[in-house]
């Protein structure tokens, strides 16, 4: 990263009442790249996002957006960034485009040309003149993201985009973010806690917990971790005698009944005896397959599982 | 700026709610002014005017010189019958029987306007919190005053509008059921030092609109401000539409005491001192502006510090 990070947090901290819903946040997010806010409910993604385009105030610490400081160069902070915070809320009894040209005369040089090019990215031709109290929430979702790219903006903040839309829909969102970042050099932050989503998404994840970063990883290192030992599955019958076979084996770690087969946690090297010493036995065996510990399970251990908040 | 004035504009207009108001507006005027004629034309009294005018005259006569007329009474009598004189003397006819009762009549329906105009700027900027609009305003280059203003100028200029409507009915109707006689008749009145004074009935019914503005502008300007420190339409509407109603009331009660000269709704009516009857002895049209400028500042000081500075949670 040789380039200056497009957002800055340096001890972020926000308190509401005695409560401290932000404590000491402070992380870059790089400039071209997909970046999530990952964390459960009640973490604080949509507290930072607030406070990084200025619905809340900034309690102690400093956001820069483009090097400008978000509290004292709001206007200028602020021009280069496109966001949805929560829902896409929308003016109900306008029309989607009149909603749209609503939000473009708030910014300077947005040319009606420009409104139809947006209209036909998020595909919502056929119903931008509906009044948007008639649409589904998928379809506001699109409204909600033509309005944030109106203006062509260097940062682009999503909250929960994904929320309410179709498997197609989310696809074409992930294809279309893909596409800002490596053709326009656009910087993208998506909150979420459909961790699956994040995985296809982002370049790089910060894990948000009870208001503290607990970590900022590229998406590729995290799912590699922890690779020493690994599960495998095996689909083998009959399974009682499977497991006992396995069970007093050298090198291999826990064996358990899961429904689809038998999961078996060992070293990679050691499946070929695995396989020999079943097949010895009489057993046979339909499939070997590797469970990846996924991006889920890393962060349920990492967040510490169940409680919210 | 402009552009933020356009939308504003925009969503007020690009809603049935403000049309329908449009519509009662216009339809209250029709109706007050239809009815009023079909009275005057059904009931109207025998003979010219000249002879109306003369038999009041001796009828005041007869009122002045019995001991049991109130004071009060009397100084009131005195003055019709100085205008009534110069009636006669000058031949001006009086507004009755013309298109200008009806005019002036209508002239009444402002507070309809303030209703109204209250009704939009309670929601206004509620409204944009209650429906969560307010966050993708606010994440523009634009900042809270000037957004705060646009919304404030926009409900000003709907107010302006309604007033326009109503000039333009009641001129057109009244003008219509009368055949548009006596449009230049001038109003003839007392000051409040006995003289005669002779006006321009067009100059004289905006005046007395403005003045009504006066107070259209304090309750939008306090339903803006409840408005932007609770973010409840329901609350900013109730409340000021109590006040509006309820507030003379009050003033009523507490004119007795010395301080009550300081409370809004006592000087909220600034067409008092046309006609010389002021809330309390001793109050000036000068004192009153100066209090109403104090409550004007006050309104817009808090709207404006609570708008900029609170955070936008939920
Ligand atoms: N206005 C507020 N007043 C008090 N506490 C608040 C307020 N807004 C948020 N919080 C608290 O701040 C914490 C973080 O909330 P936030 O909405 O940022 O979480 P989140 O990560 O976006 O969660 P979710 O995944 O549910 O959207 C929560 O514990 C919440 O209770
Ligand atoms: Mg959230």
């Amino acid at each position: 990263m040789s380039q200056e990070p497009i957002v800055s947090l340096r001890g972020v901290t926000k308190k509401i009442g005695r409560a401290t819903i932000i404590d000491n946040l402070s992380f870059d997010v790089p400039q071209g790249e997909i970046f999530g806010f990952l964390g459960p409910n009640g973490a604080g993604k949509t507290t930072t996002i607030r406070m990084m385009v200025g619905l809340m105030s900034i309690g102690e610490g400093e956001i820069r957006i483009k090097g400008k400081n978000v509290k004292s160069e709001f206007e200028q902070a602020i021009r280069h960034v496109g966001a949805i915070v929560e829902n896409p809320e929308m003016y109900k009894f306008l029309s989607g485009y009149h909603n749209l040209i609503h939000f473009a005369r708030m910014i300077p040089g947005i040319s009606k040309q420009r409104i139809d090019e947006v209209v036909s990215l998020v595909k919502l031709e056929n119903r931008i003149h509906d009044k948007v109290g008639k649409y589904s929430l998928g379809m506001r979702q699109r409204l909600g993201v033509a309005q944030a790219l109106l203006h062509k903006p260097s940062l682009l903040i999503l909250d929960e985009p994904t929320n309410g839309l179709d498997p197609a829909g989310i696809r074409e969102l992930r294809d279309y973010l893909r596409q800002l970042t490596r053709r326009e050099g656009i910087t993208v932050i998506v909150s979420s806690h459909l961790l699956s989503e994040m995985e296809l998404m982002c370049d790089r994840v910060a894990i948000l917990n009870k208001g503290k970063l607990v970590d900022v990883k590229l998406i590729g290192d995290f799912i590699g971790a922890g690779d020493a030992s690994q599960t495998f599955l095996i689909e083998a019958l009959p399974s009682e005698r499977a497991l006992a076979a396995l069970s007093d084996m050298e090198g291999v770690g826990a064996v358990h009944r899961a429904p689809e087969g038998l999961e078996v946690t060992a070293e990679r090297d050691r499946i070929p005896e695995i396989v020999e010493r079943l097949v010895r036995n009489d057993i046979r065996i339909y499939g070997v397959r590797a469970r990846q510990q996924s991006l889920e399970d890393r962060f349920l251990e990492m967040t510490g599982g169940e409680q919210i908040g | 700026m402009v552009n933020l004035i356009l939308n504003e504009n925009m969503k007020l207009y690009r809603r049935w709610r403000t049309w329908i108001m449009v519509g009662l507006m216009i339809g209250a005027v029709l109706l007050g002014s239809i009815v009023e004629w079909y009275y005057d034309t059904k009931e109207a009294p025998e003979g010219t005017w000249q002879e109306q005018l003369t038999e009041e005259n001796r009828q005041y006569a007869a009122n002045l010189n019995d001991p049991d007329t109130e004071e009060e009474n009397k100084t009131y009598i005195q003055r019709q019958m100085t205008v009534n004189d110069y009636r006669l003397a000058h031949d001006i006819r009086p507004e009755s029987g013309t298109m200008w009762d009806g005019i002036n009549g209508s002239a009444e329906l402002v507070v309809l306007i303030t209703l109204f105009t209250v009704i939009v700027a309670g929601d206004s900027l509620a409204g944009e919190f209650t429906s969560g609009t307010i966050k993708l305003l606010l994440i523009r280059p634009a900042s809270r005053l000037k957004i705060l203003l646009s919304k404030y100028i926009s409900m000003l200029m709907f107010g302006l509008l309604l007033l326009v409507i109503l000039f333009v009915v009641s001129v057109m109707v009244n003008g219509l059921l009368y055949q548009f006689q006596h449009m230049g008749l001038q109003l003839v009145t007392v000051d409040g030092q006995g003289q005669i004074v002779e006006r321009n009935m067009f100059a004289n019914l905006w005046q007395s609109y403005l003045l009504n503005g006066v107070s259209t502008i304090m309750f939008v300007t306090m339903a803006f401000m409840i408005s932007a420190a609770f973010r409840s339409s329901a609350m900013a509407i109730g409340f000021s539409i109590f006040a509006l109603f309820a507030g003379t009331l009050l003033t009523e009660f507490i004119r007795r005491y010395e301080w009550s000269k300081y409370v809004l709704f006592a000087n909220i009516d600034l067409s008092a001192y046309l006609v010389g009857r002021p809330y309390q002895e001793g109050m000036t049209l000068a004192f009153s502006i100066a209090v109403l400028a104090a409550y004007f500042i006050v309104f817009n000081l808090v709207s404006w510090l609570v708008f900029t500075r609170r955070d936008v949670a939920s």
